[in-house]
């Protein structure tokens, strides 16, 4: 008999919810976690009078409990729906090119259309065929692969097999003139983190369509308090967690997974493995290079790290309509070359866009009474991180922050004077927190080329599984719905 | 027909496909990265330190600075203002200390920690009385969150210290007189007793080197011929040295007392939160003295800790829960053992812990049940999981 059925390494929102569907299940499960606490980047940590909520900006995919989406129902059947709350936002964001530019964007397609007609009233047309285009697309998506349409074909499905993986820059370009319009319908594009030109229409289009079926969503407590939700049910279903205990080794006999070795030496057998962590460090750190399937290799060598971030933790010690801050989300851009912005993600020289959360304008109790928290990103991929000495880090990680603090100055006059508590992240920290290739919490870059239509979902190694956003998608949703899926493939194996 | 069958009629796929054979062919040789984020986090943040006591320096009466060398080569960057937690191994218990580091990051060859006598103090006498020249320590990488931000500080510093608080201000003073860096210090020093004041010459001697650092000493106990500023640091007396406290950032760090005293003298200026930085100071003298403490709770009450899947200790009630399991032979990961840094971050299963205010336990950690062991102290028996 070996120690453990399953044993799951890392636990991120993946590894986190692999666990607990497992732990549910019956199944004997241990959770290895090297950092002390669950979460990954699903986590928070405080300063002062403030917890800083480190990653989610806004969750997708939650729906209201009378208009569900998938996540809802995940989350019920872990039992974590009532142990936390959430708040809905009721806007998707604001778009701003201070000086010239500005529009928001109301979590509702017909006010969507109608503010953007406003701002744009020769492309009226455009944009009602645009958000058909959208829509319908979206709904021949979902017919295809969440309602699993045995009959699916292009005759049936046309405009899906049409765009799918076009570029999103060149239907933007085939519908609309104004480079302010395309700006605001392609805001979420960092969410991705690929610019119009490298972003299927596939991702661009869910996006737009799901925060706004479903809706933007906060959480009370932050993400953190999912991580503990979901431990919860995890532990009280009788799984073990460990925590400050990193896995070193997946040991492989006859072909077949057979155990884990910890960082400290502890040898624990299982007959299958869950892996959290990055799909490069599972096979190239973890695995005996003999057990490495060639073509694993070629695929992890022929993609690249996707972006990590930047983000400056804000602690005011003032309401946000004291500043003026209305809405929970806003991308505020010096100029509309969202290509030229993407540039900028690879060096320190001054950044020409931010992602700026506050998350006290949908949950007023986020803060303390009478202060508010603010969170600026841009993303960052590591590699000139990786360049600095380390005696020079933080004087750059500060200059780099202050660039970023100035463009919120323009928008926000006063900011800087508000501040109470700050604390930066950078790439490193992503590294150091998620132990990831390049601190990146994206996982790999999402080109056409790394969706799951072209990507396999398997290890190549019996009993080895993978959760998490280096083996899919990258975001909440997705590496939740990731674990589910990894348990639910070795819950089935287990009873063959 | 099969999903498969509907990916393959998608416009452009044949495209992509090809694009992913030429990829794989020409594919980066991972394996030349291996290693790669163990190194990048070990530059910056190695788990444990391994150092070796390269010589001793009599500061004062009561205390004297132990300067570390790297045993294995390397000692890792820090902000001035950042401490190590310093680990022994005294009387068959491993228990932990943390220090602040008094040197200037300017340079990182040796790290030089100050230690200053506790009555009856478990581990600054052993550093004091035992601990010699060539001796190891380990100890945790740099950590801690009293140091100069940029972004918000400003560049008008007061730094409020008492007795061995001055160690992060030291570090701090030799980083911006050592490296002419922008920024103006006053440090308003108290001390019971002039000729205790660590590091006094040093700092009368760069206060008369460099314009923008002021050293005011202030003493309590003076001898009858002292001159300078006397008692305590009033708000009365903050307004008198500085000229313009508004657009100062205040920093305090010394004993429990000095934040009982200095705080609400800050509070007098008008100084708003965001321009008081203090450092955390470890557990209180006396927890049966702080508010909320349950009366019926006496101090040397000792209730049984089960911890799952392992032994049961005993634990005193005016003891944090880290010390008993210390005690216990029991070591769990810790780094401010001052309630801030939630690396002892531990579940309580079922019983009930005093953590006093101040402690930095997540909102969702308090409602599903975790405690900073190092700052909770136990009002029952209790139940926790490691
Ligand atoms: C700043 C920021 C902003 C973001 N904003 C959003 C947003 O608004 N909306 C959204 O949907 N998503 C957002 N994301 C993305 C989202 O948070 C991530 O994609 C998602 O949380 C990744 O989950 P994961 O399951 O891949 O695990 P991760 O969070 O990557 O966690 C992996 C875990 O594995 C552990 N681990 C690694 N190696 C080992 C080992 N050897 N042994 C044991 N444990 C190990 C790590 O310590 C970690 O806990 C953001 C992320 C960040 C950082
Ligand atoms: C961030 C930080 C930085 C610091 N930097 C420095 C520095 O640079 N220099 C410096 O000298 N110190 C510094 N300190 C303080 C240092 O960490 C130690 O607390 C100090 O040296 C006393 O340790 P000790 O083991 O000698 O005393 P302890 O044994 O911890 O005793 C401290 C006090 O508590 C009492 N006590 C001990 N055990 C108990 C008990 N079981 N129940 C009730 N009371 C008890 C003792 O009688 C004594 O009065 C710092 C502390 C922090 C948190
Ligand atoms: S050791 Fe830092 S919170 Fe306990």
């Amino acid at each position: 008999m070996p120690d453990y059925d399953v044993i799951v390494i890392g636990a991120g929102n993946g590894g986190l919810t692999a666990s607990a569907s497992l732990a549910k299940r019956g199944a004997k499960v241990l959770l290895l976690e090297r950092h002390n606490l669950p979460g990954g980047c699903a986590t928070s940590f405080i300063r002062g009078r403030f917890e800083f909520e480190v990653a989610l900006h806004q969750l997708s995919g939650l729906g209201t409990p009378e208009q569900p989406g998938p996540l809802r129902g995940l989350l019920g059947q872990l039992a974590v729906l009532d142990k936390i709350e959430f708040t809905e936002e009721d806007t998707l964001y604001r778009t701003m090119v201070p000086g010239e530019f500005e529009v928001t964007l109301k979590a509702d397609r017909t006010e969507i259309i109608a503010a953007l007609k406003e701002k744009f009233p020769d492309e009226a047309d455009a944009i009602d065929k645009f958000f058909d285009l959208v829509w319908e697309f979206c709904m021949q998506m979902v017919s295809i692969f969440f309602m699993r349409d045995p009959e699916a074909s292009r005759e049936k499905y046309p405009i899906y097999c049409k765009y799918a993986i076009k570029s999103s820059k060149e239907v933007l370009d085939d519908y609309f003139k104004s480079p302010f319009l395309k700006l605001a319908i392609a805001s979420y594009w960092g969410y991705v983190g690929l610019p119009p030109s490298r972003l299927t229409f596939m991702d661009m289009a869910m996006l737009l369509w799901a925060y706004t079926e479903f809706k933007p969503f906060h959480i009370k407590g932050g993400s953190q308090a999912l991580s503990n939700a979901i431990l919860d049910t995890f532990i009280k279903a009788g799984g073990y967690p460990r925590f400050n205990c990193g896995a070193k080794k997946i040991i492989i006999s006859d072909g077949k997974v057979k155990g884990v070795i910890t960082e400290t030496g502890e040898e624990i057998t299982c007959d299958y493995v869950v892996s959290n962590a990055s799909t490069i460090s599972t096979y190239m750190e973890m695995l005996d290079e003999k057990y490495v399937p060639d073509d694993k290799l070629k695929m992890l060598g022929s993609r690249s790290v996707g972006p990590s971030g930047f983000t400056i933790y804000c602690g005011l010690d003032c309401e946000p309509q004291d500043l003026g801050i209305d809405v929970s989300t806003q991308f505020i851009s010096l100029n509309t070359d969202i290509e030229r912005q993407f540039a900028s993600w690879r060096t320190f020289d001054r950044p020409e866009m931010c992602g700026m959360s506050c998350y006290d304008v949908a949950d007023p109790d986020f803060s303390p009474a009478g202060a508010c928290q603010v969170a600026v990103i841009n993303l960052q991929f590591a590699d000139h991180w990786l360049t600095i000495p380390p005696s020079q880090y933080a004087d750059v990680k500060y200059r780099y922050a202050q660039a970023l603090l100035d463009i919120v100055e323009k928008v926000y006059p006063g900011f800087g004077d508000a501040l109470e508590e700050v604390d930066v992240s950078s790439p490193i920290t992503h590294l150091r927190y998620l132990g990831h290739p390049g601190g990146g919490f994206y996982g790999f870059e999402k080109f056409a080329k790394d969706s799951n239509l072209f990507i396999p979902p398997t290890s190549g190694i019996d009993g080895l599984y993978f959760a998490g956003a280096w083996a899919g998608m990258a975001g909440f949703q997705p590496t939740l719905e990731s674990g589910v899926s990894a348990a639910k493939a070795i819950y089935r194996k287990m009873n063959k | 027909m099969t999903k498969q069958d509907i990916r393959q009629q998608i416009e452009g796929y044949a495209e992509i496909q090809a694009e992913i054979e030429v990829l794989r062919k020409y594919a980066h040789d991972r394996r030349a990265d291996r290693g790669t984020v163990d190194r990048v986090i070990n530059l910056l943040h190695p788990k444990e330190l391994k150092l070796t006591v390269s010589e001793i320096i009599e500061e004062t009466a009561s205390s004297k600075t132990f300067r570390l060398i790297s045993a294995d080569g390397y000692l890792p960057p820090f902000q001035a203002g950042q401490y190590i937690n310093i680990f022994v191994n005294l009387a068959g218990i491993r228990s932990s200390r943390p220090y602040s580091i008094a040197s200037s990051p300017s340079q990182t060859a040796y790290y030089d920690v100050t230690v200053r006598r506790v009555e009856d103090g478990f581990v600054s006498n052993y550093l004091l009385d035992e601990v010699t020249i060539g001796n190891s320590l380990t100890s945790t990488s740099p950590a801690g969150l009293f140091y100069y931000n940029p972004l918000f500080h400003g560049n008008n510093l007061v730094f409020l210290a008492g007795g061995s608080g001055i160690t992060p201000f030291m570090s701090m003073i030799r980083e911006v007189t050592d490296r002419g860096l922008d920024r103006n210090i006053t440090l308003i020093y108290g001390s019971r007793d002039p000729d205790d004041m660590i590091f006094k010459d040093e700092l009368e001697d760069r206060a008369q080197r460099h314009g923008n650092f002021t050293f005011i000493p202030v003493i309590s106990e003076p001898p009858p011929s002292y001159s300078g500023h006397t008692g305590f640091i009033t708000a009365e007396l903050m307004q008198k040295l500085l000229d313009d406290v508004k657009d100062r950032m205040f920093y305090v760090c010394g004993p429990e007392e000095m934040y009982t005293f200095c705080l609400p003298e800050l509070d007098k200026l008008g100084m708003p939160k965001k321009r008081v930085r203090q450092e955390v100071f470890g557990p209180p003298k006396d927890i049966t003295m702080e508010a909320g403490w349950p009366s019926e709770v006496k101090k040397d009450d000792t209730f049984e800790v089960q911890i799952r899947g392992g032994k049961t200790i005993p634990a005193r009630a005016d003891e944090p829960l880290m010390i008993s399991l210390e005690r216990a032979g029991i070591t769990i990961p810790t780094s401010c053992r001052s309630g801030e840094c939630s690396l002892c971050r531990t579940k309580l299963l079922s019983g009930e812990v005093f953590q006093p205010r101040g402690v930095k336990v997540r909102k969702s950690d308090r409602q599903f049940g975790y405690i900073h062991a190092c700052m909770a102290y136990p009002l029952k028996d209790l139940e926790i999981m490691l």
